[in-house]
């Protein structure tokens, strides 16, 4: 149960509105707390995406590396996809870490998301620390590399867990645009 | 001809809608149902629909509203709709490229808040089957065990390999190729395996096997006349007029898909359906391919390589299609013609080539090339860090090869010779010869030229390309056959024996290399294993009537040699052994008579000349002997 993500608002006055951020649940989630809370990763998915449909494996990979010290969250922010199109994108794709609805793009806000995939890394406080592309493997649309050669979302979380400042703190990202599902 | 083509693309600028070129101080209102959705419908939904291989929908405007600006910036970038040659250098059926003013359109209508407009405006939903597209097949082919892409790693290349259960020989006018998983699926060609060599790569039967580009060259269009592929949003069409192709028993079809990972677990299982038709092939087209893979050696960090060829036509012919091919280094590539007064005719040009859009590219009108053209490629590689596909990091020597992080460089070129009939020996020539310019060593150039050479009668000509040929493959029994075979025409016997008895050492189950041995020992007087040899073929292939008849002859005129000797008796053997192959010949009747009657056998001797004459009533040989053998019984 999503519950325990209590603590502050995520956003002053959104957190009660009906396009507030839920949990599969349908909780209304409040991610950043004084207590509990750790080090956390959203990352901004479409279902209808072929770029960051191409990344589940690399999404899942640096998931299960950093599961013991941060928490990561897919979160959909199509107004349009209910919570069984959610599920069942998950399982397709292999996902096994938590999700979040977004109908309102509160949080794409909060992490300044554009595009699908996006990564956000926010501090247990709330501050965001890093933003933007997975790694550098896409250059344009269309336009990728066989390998990435700068991981920037794992190097971001690894300075962060280690208490270090984030070298790059913002990244341009390719894929596909959240501002059509609004 | 070539002024109307300006005045033709003027005039479809003035059928667009006024947008672009209004610089009214209020923009129009851009609808989609008016505006967007002609556009979307013709150029975006053939791909994006269920089942095809574009990741989404866009037949509706809550399908294309849901991703206008996506769409608005992956037009504008001309990344979709995909489409890679250069207009103006080549006029192509399968284009599909939106126009400035259209471009313009999407950006206006999103700027606008991409509003629905009045559903009066909106033109008739597009059409599509999910059906094959060219009607039932005839024949459908499955492949034997689908491929299963993982998540995630890099491109595959996978070859299924399809058997094609027909008993007698058809002409196909039309495949259609079903993707069976279009959205992993950039490109899909079809090879003919006339001979079954790609079966051998199998690790079990069905399993299919990976590799980009097929190392059969001999065979893998040859003797193709057309390209068979499908890429996403390929319209499958019949084959023009004439032109079908031959479907043999027992030939495979190899099935090369580049597939891409998709983020899940797919199952890849595509079909191909073969349509018949009764009308044989009446026009030889043939497909000419221009490449230079064997001089290609581009070093680490260089930025612009050059790969060239150019192929002189030595007839007037068409150039129906072009399939230009590289892997990820390349950059730039030109085709085109310079015909023999000097004009330039451009065939293709790709300004930014990708191998995720390769394809087959069908002039809309054939381009015409009078004898004596000059067809060239120009193809420019970049293997610097500057170019984001190049598959090494960090950038290194990259050679001529079939494998991904090897090379190639091809201009495949669909040819039909003006003058009717098959004149696809003559481009053949020339095609070997300029093959053998560039590997003076190359088997195929050299075993293909040797081959022309004794066609057209020069033995002695053709000894030094089977020569090469042999060198080149040392292993190939075939070459040392040819090489036998050349000699042998040349009047050089005993070193044509001599290779004959090399290729069985390397294959010893090569029937064809054991009949020119032993007709090679025949027309040397090497009775004894002549007869032996073509005994073995006939074990090898009781129904080959020219051994039986070889064989025949050979005892007879072992037959002859011996009784000249006087051998009388011996003659008679081999005569009598001659019979079985040649039992309605009666001159050999005769001459066995003559003999039987020389050693006094007169009875057997009436019967073969009274056999002799039931044949050939009017021999006069049979006729005296059998004469002369009715006087000596009576004189008894």
């Amino acid at each position: 149960m999503a519950a325990v993500l209590s603590g502050l608002p995520l956003v002053a006055g959104g957190a009660t509105g009906t396009s507030a951020p839920t949990d599969l649940a349908g909780n209304v989630v409040q991610l950043f707390n004084t207590s509990s809370s750790k080090t956390t990763v959203l990352i901004f998915v479409r279902t209808d995406c072929p770029i960051s449909n191409r990344y589940a494996p690399e999404l899942e990979r640096l998931y299960k590396e950093f599961a013991s010290s941060a928490a990561f969250y897919l979160v959909y922010a199509d107004a349009t996809n209910t919570v069984d199109v959610i599920r069942k994108h998950m399982s397709e794709y292999g996902y096994t870490f938590g999700a979040l609805r977004d109908p309102g793009h509160e949080l794409v806000k909060l992490a300044r998301a554009r595009v699908t995939p996006e990564a956000a890394v926010f501090s247990a406080r709330g501050q965001l620390l890093y933003h933007g592309r997975i790694d550098n493997r896409y250059v344009d649309f269309g336009k990728a590399m066989p390998q990435p050669t700068k991981r920037d979302l794992e190097e971001a979380l690894q300075s962060v867990l280690a208490g270090k400042p984030v070298g790059v703190a913002s990244t341009p990202a390719i894929g596909c645009f959240l501002a059509d599902v609004r | 001809m070539t002024r109307l083509v300006p005045l033709a693309a003027c005039m479809v600028a003035v059928a667009i809608p006024a947008i672009a070129a209004n610089p009214a101080p209020f923009a129009p209102a851009v609808t989609f149902y008016r505006h967007i959705a002609p556009v979307i419908y013709r150029n975006c939904a053939p791909c994006h629909r269920p089942g095809e291989s574009g990741p989404f929908s866009l037949l509706t405007y809550e399908d294309v509203k849901r991703r206008a600006s996506q769409i608005a910036a992956v037009t504008k970038r001309r990344y979709m709709p995909p489409w890679l040659a250069e207009p103006g250098y080549g006029d192509f059926v399968e284009e599909r490229r939106l126009r400035d003013a259209q471009i313009q359109l999407i950006q206006e209508w999103v700027k606008q808040g991409s509003p629905a407009g009045s559903m009066a405006d909106a033109p008739p939903a597009p059409k599509f089957t999910s059906e094959w597209q060219l009607g039932t097949p005839d024949m459908v082919l499955h492949v034997a065990q689908p491929y299963q892409l993982s998540a995630d790693g890099p491109e595959v290349f996978w070859n299924f390999v399809i058997a094609v259960p027909i008993k007698t020989a058809r002409w196909v006018k039309a495949i259609e190729i079903r993707p069976g998983n279009a959205r992993v699926i950039h490109h899909a060609s079809v090879i003919l395996d006339r001979s079954r060599s790609a079966r051998r790569r199998e690790k079990t039967p069905g399993a299919g096997f990976a590799g980009m580009d097929l190392a059969v060259a001999e065979t893998t269009f040859d003797p193709d006349s057309s390209f068979l592929a499908w890429k996403p949003g390929s319209v499958p069409a019949a084959e023009p007029d004439g032109m079908a192709w031959r479907a043999d028993p027992g030939m495979d079809l190899v099935f090369n898909v580049h597939l891409r990972p998709s983020g899940k677990a797919e199952s890849v299982n595509p079909s191909i359906g073969l349509y018949f038709t009764d009308k044989p092939r009446t026009k030889f087209a043939m497909l000419v391919e221009l490449e230079h893979d064997g001089a290609i050696d581009i070093s680490a960090g260089e930025r612009d390589y050059l790969v060239s060829d150019d192929f002189r036509t030595p007839l007037d012919v068409t150039v129906l299609a072009v399939y230009p091919h590289a892997h990820y280094l390349c950059k730039l590539m030109e085709g085109y013609a310079t015909l023999p007064d000097g004009t330039r005719k451009w065939l293709i040009r790709i300004p930014e080539w990708d191998l995720n859009w390769q394809g087959v590219y069908h002039f809309k009108e054939p381009v015409f090339l009078p004898r004596g053209s000059v067809i060239s490629m120009r193809y420019h590689y970049d293997n610097s860090a500057n170019n984001v596909r190049n598959p090494n990091k960090p950038q290194k020597r990259v050679r001529g090869g079939s494998q991904a992080n090897d090379e190639m460089g091809n201009l495949w070129l669909q040819v039909l010779p003006v003058e009717e009939g098959d004149q696809r020996a003559v481009l053949q020539e020339a095609l070997m010869r300029r093959l053998f310019e560039k590997y003076p060593e190359d088997f195929t150039a050299n075993f293909n030229l040797g081959d022309l050479l004794l066609s057209q009668g020069n033995a002695a000509g053709a000894v030094p390309y089977f020569e090469r040929a042999w060198k080149a493959e040392p292993r190939s029994a075939l070459a040392a056959t040819e090489l036998g075979t050349a000699l042998a025409s040349a009047s050089r016997m005993p070193e044509a024996i001599q290779h004959f008895k090399r290729a069985l050492e390397l294959d010893p189950q090569f029937t064809d290399a054991r009949y020119d041995l032993a007709s090679a020992e025949g027309a040397s007087g090497q009775w004894e294993p002549a007869v032996s040899d073509f005994s073995q073929v006939l074990k090898e292939r009781p129904e080959d009537a020219k051994a039986q008849q070889h064989l025949g002859e050979v005892l007879f005129t072992w037959g002859d040699e011996l009784a000249s000797a006087g051998h009388d008796e011996q003659a008679v053997e081999r005569y009598r052994e001659a019979l079985a192959y040649r039992p309605d010949d009666a001159e050999l009747r005769t001459r066995l008579g003559v003999a039987l009657a020389r050693l006094g056998r007169l009875h057997e001797a009436r019967v073969e000349l009274e056999a002799a004459l039931r044949i050939d009533p009017n021999s006069e040989p049979a006729k005296k002997a059998l004469a002369a053998v009715r006087a000596q019984a009576t004189a008894k």
